[in-house]
């Protein structure tokens, strides 16, 4: 097996190339600039057949993969922050369009290059699912873990994977490559579900219209039958007035919740055929006897396994669950944990203007039912990119430990750092 | 260049069908029906927030994005999509109207015929964007009335010039550009069939008479694409790689631009100095073109 | 409260009545709401908008799906849209139609009152745009606003240029609107939705009720040129032998046909009603 000292955005070209992507939209944006240097290499060589799209902006990228996976291509793309900003209009669009695209985003803040998660957590209302590494190696296998989980029918959504900005994106680390040949075991070609050829339109519309007109009149309330999101290509038909489009929402949220059991199935998949899993929506590390644990996304979770380890030394009984999916929330798992300790500290690395830290609200959100809730802290770290060392996550895990046990705290996030 | 034709080599085969809900007379629907009968039916169509996604019952796969700046993007996915499946046979064809394409559209537009993308771009112009009641877009001509540049006492309509993009894709030395009229069919169609069989990114803007937008009976819809054409208000003309300019319509002698005014609710209020105004300017572009045909330009 | 549905055809200024219906009442001084339903629809495609009237500021923000009184600006319009639905029971129908309450096709316990807003419009206005004609019809049947408030509404809706040819064209409406006559011993004609016979894509649907005028084509006369057939927007017409036909399920009456056809072969002609 192969390994090298490699750069996050090196892993993410890596990851693109063994699964085997044949559609890269490429506009540069600091800090994934080199993720599309990367691929231009892998392609100008031949080592990667691929269309190479250089485009003039980040909603053409977007849009260019959406239409291209409808037409059968498997389709990445990569920003950052702004670039991110910029392309949500498009984010929306493929996400209802059960376009199963891959984006890896390098988190970046928002008027700086530095990195939080402001900006894909901004993004979670779009219907992408949101996964967060913590290591060059997570970046790699999540790549590719990124187009089965897409891809797989029961979802059939577009995904997200995330790296911090310069803390993974320009730091090398060692990191396996996979075999090609096991990954096309694991990843087999991708096939557009629906894909819009002139041979089969008038047979495809034929089915649509089976189910849809149902002998009513063009201007009734429409009936969605089972499936019908498969004919979302077909906007066009149910755009008249009077169509009630209220249940493609809940078609789409129905869909993401399957994906919480199809990203826990895919993990296990790649542990199994790659030996590195990483427990799915959420990992609970040296939490099993924990009286309080911290949640962390990102890199702040890599550190604050030190942070755990060093007071586990001590005797304290404290764990992290390092979140990895924000969307699909895993708000089962959390209640599990809820059951179990008593207090929880959430480390923001972003805030929500005007009412608070995003992962925060989630967690208090998914404990509120239990009978003896957890006390849920919260805390503003490394925004706009700001260093978050040891003693800070120390601090955080101390004083969560000191409310499991009966300390004071209320609502109220504490900044760290100021 | 493209060949001459006459109306009996329009194909029969229908490629829409009927009973579409566009407004009476609506020239784009004319615009849809012929682009899509010289393309045939091994073709698909993209199409982003204008008046034809809702209208055009055209037979072939269609791609409707409300992402409104996003037609050459989907044009380029499509193309790129069909590309990587083996079936690059399958023409990909926008139809999108003045907005999408001189506004908003602009950037995607430029960037796609910058990278030469292997498509047809079809734009049917009636001036502003008529689907949302008729505001003006940059392809709105000098002094027309539109619902936000309107005739009152402190507005005399749109103060600036309609954007040339015929001639700003043409310096980016696509393979092939073209205006074309609903009133001349056979130009129309040859220039289509012609590039169709180009590759590369294909440029075509169209003059689409808009009767709800423009304030004019629904029956004139043909007649006032025919005075705009023989005004020299719309010239036919093609330019083959940026560089060899054909007018592919040469009347002998114009005739006045009033005519082609006068029967338009838009241009109601043209005072006789503005008339003249756009008189003047019509003729002087027609002298140039009629200097630079068939000529290498650029 | 009193709640009214207006139904239409995009371009006879359905919503453009129901603004003026209510800024007429609120001159008057009560509450008023006026809604319309948009859609991506156009000019000659049913529409609907409504209209509420009460005493109290109006907080109820859905559609009125039971009305007390129904207006229908478009003569053919009941032949495929049900607009005695939801209608309460002792309810009033104005409608525009050139025949009596009994011609309407309409029956229930409601009453109808009748206009030909359509020859009104076309004689006074000179397009048929019944809106305002219709409207006059409203005051007189209802007798809940006055023709004065209808007026001074108009002024401040439409472009002063046709706000006088408007005025009369309502004023000779209230003069020649029929009574209310009861319709509950009348026998209701079907309502027929024309689905479209072909495949069904985007919008493809029946237009022939969208039209005022049709063409008639004249076959010997008819030379076969073609012109005809390429420029219909509709694709509603097609050579057979030679000779031009149209498809009068998809025609909209839009009339380039018979303006283009250079042997003047194609007359327009008024639709029956």
């Amino acid at each position: 097996m192969k390994s090298e000292v490699m750069v996050g955005n090196k892993a993410v070209a890596y990851a693109v190339k063994l699964a085997r992507a044949n559609l890269i939209a490429a506009y540069p944006i600091t800090p994934q600039t080199t993720i599309v240097e990367y691929l231009s290499d892998f392609v100008a060589s031949g080592e990667l057949p691929a269309e190479f799209v250089t485009v003039e902006g980040e909603i053409t990228a977007q849009l260019v993969c959406l239409s291209g996976s409808i037409a059968g291509a498997r389709a990445f793309t990569a920003t950052s922050g702004e670039g991110l900003l910029y392309m949500s209009h498009a984010l929306h669009h493929t996400a209802r369009y059960w376009a199963p695209v891959v984006m890896a985003v390098v988190n970046r803040s928002v008027r700086t290059m530095q990195p939080d998660h402001t900006d894909l957590l901004a993004q979670r209302e779009t219907g992408w699912i949101q996964l967060y590494c913590e290591n060059n190696q997570e970046v790699l296998d999540t790549g590719i873990m990124a187009y089965k989980i897409a891809e797989d029918e029961r979802v059939r959504l577009p995904v997200a994977f995330a790296l911090d900005g310069y803390v993974l994106s320009f730091t090398a680390e060692p990191v396996t490559i996979p075999e090609q040949e096991k990954v096309d075991g694991f990843l087999k070609p991708f096939k557009s579900l629906y894909p819009v050829l002139p041979e089969t339109w008038d047979a495809e519309l034929a089915e649509y219209k089976k189910h849809w007109q149902q002998g009513k009149g063009i201007n009734e309330p429409f009936t969605p039958f089972p499936g019908d999101e498969n004919f979302s290509h077909l906007t066009m038909v149910s755009w008249g007035k009077g169509h009630d489009l209220q249940w493609r929402w809940r078609a789409h949220h129905e869909a993401m919740m399957r994906a919480k059991k199809v990203i826990k199935e895919v993990d296990e998949e790649y542990g199994r055929i790659f030996g590195r899993s990483y427990g799915g929506l959420l990992e609970e590390y040296r939490c099993e006897d924990a009286e309080a644990v911290i949640v962390a996304m990102g890199t702040l979770a890599s550190t604050s396994r030190v942070v755990i380890d060093n007071m586990r030394k001590q005797g304290k009984r404290v764990g992290l669950v390092k979140l990895k999916s924000y969307r699909p929330f895993p708000d089962e798992e959390f209640k599990d944990i809820g059951k179990r300790v008593k207090a929880i500290g959430v480390i923001d690395r972003n805030i929500s203007l005007g009412e608070g830290g995003i992962v925060y609200g989630s967690v208090r959100s998914a404990v509120y039912d239990l009978e003896e809730r957890p006390k849920v802290l919260g805390y503003y770290a490394g925004l706009a990119g700001r260093e978050v060392r040891v003693r800070d996550i120390e601090k955080v895990a101390e004083r969560t430990l000191k409310v499991a046990r009966g300390g004071e705290t209320d609502s109220t996030s504490t900044w760290i750092g100021g | 260049m493209s060949k001459k034709m006459s109306i009996r080599d329009l194909r029969d085969e229908e490629v829409v069908w009927s009973g579409n809900p566009a407004c009476q007379g609506c020239g784009g629907s004319i615009v849809g029906r012929l682009v899509f009968k010289a393309l045939g039916r091994n073709s698909a169509r993209v199409e982003v927030a204008s008046c034809a996604p809702g209208f055009m019952n055209i037979r072939v796969p269609s791609f409707f994005g409300p992402a409104f700046e996003g037609a050459a993007a989907f044009m380029t996915g499509l193309s790129r999509g069909y590309k990587i499946i083996g079936r690059e046979d399958i023409v990909v064809a926008g139809l999108i109207g003045d907005g999408g394409t001189v506004d908003i559209g602009f950037q995607g537009l430029s960037g796609a015929a910058e990278r030469n993308e292997n498509v047809m771009w079809f734009t049917y112009d009636n001036e502003a964007y008529m689907n949302t009641g008729g505001q003006r877009s940059s392809a709105t001509p000098e002094h027309a009335q539109t619902t936000t540049t309107p005739i009152a006492k402190m507005s005399r309509g749109k103060t600036s010039e309609k954007k040339n993009v015929p001639m700003i894709l043409a310096l980016h030395h696509v393979p092939y550009v073209a205006t074309a009229s609903i009133a001349y069919p056979e130009d129309m169609t040859a220039k289509i069939v012609y590039a169709k069989e180009l590759k590369g990114f294909r440029y075509m803007h169209i003059f689409s008479p808009c009767p709800t937008g423009w304030g004019t009976d629904p029956k004139d819809t043909i007649k006032i694409a025919r005075l705009s054409v023989e005004s020299g208000l719309w010239p036919l003309y093609e330019i083959l790689d940026g560089h060899h300019m054909r007018l592919t319509y040469k009347p002998r002698e114009l005739k006045p631009v009033s005519e082609a005014l006068k029967v338009q609710g838009r241009f109601r209020h043209l005072k006789d100095e503005e008339i003249a105004s756009i008189q003047e300017t019509t003729t002087e572009n027609w002298s140039r073109l009629l200097a630079m045909d068939g000529k290498d330009i650029f | 409260m009193i709640e009214i549905r207006f139904h239409g055809r995009g371009g006879q200024g359905a919503v453009t009545a129901v603004k003026i219906l209510a800024s007429a009442i609120y001159l008057e001084g009560k509450y008023t709401q006026a809604i319309p339903m948009y859609g991506t629809e156009r000019r000659g495609a049913p529409v609907a908008a409504f209209c509420r009237i009460d005493d109290t500021r109006i907080r109820e923000r859905d559609l009125v799906h039971e009305p007390d009184i129904v207006v229908v600006l478009d003569s053919l319009l009941s032949r495929s849209v049900d607009v005695t639905d939801g209608l309460k029971s002792g309810g009033l129908i104005i409608v525009n139609h050139p025949g009596t309450y009994k011609d309407t096709g309409l029956a229930g316990n409601f009453k109808i009152a009748t206009v030909d807003a359509t020859k009104i419009a076309l004689d006074i206005i000179g397009r048929p745009i019944t809106n305002t004609a219709i409207l006059g019809a409203f005051a007189k049947a209802t007798g809940l606003v006055k023709l004065e408030s209808l007026e001074e509404a108009v002024k401040g809706e439409l472009p002063s240029r046709i706000i006088a040819t408007n005025v009369e064209a309502m004023r000779r409406a209230y003069a020649e609107t029929s009574a209310p006559a009861d319709a509950s011993g009348l026998k209701k004609a079907e309502v027929v939705k024309k689905a479209s016979t072909q495949p069904l894509i985007s919008y493809s649907r029946v237009v022939s009720d969208w039209r005022v005028t049709h063409p008639v084509i004249d076959k010997v006369a008819c030379v076969g040129c073609k012109r005809c057939w390429v420029y219909c927007p509709e694709t509603a017409i097609s050579m057979v032998e030679d000779k031009a036909e149209v498809n009068y399920d998809y025609c909209k009456g839009c009339g380039i046909c018979a303006e283009e056809c250079l042997v003047h072969a194609i007359k327009m002609e008024r639709e029956e009603v």
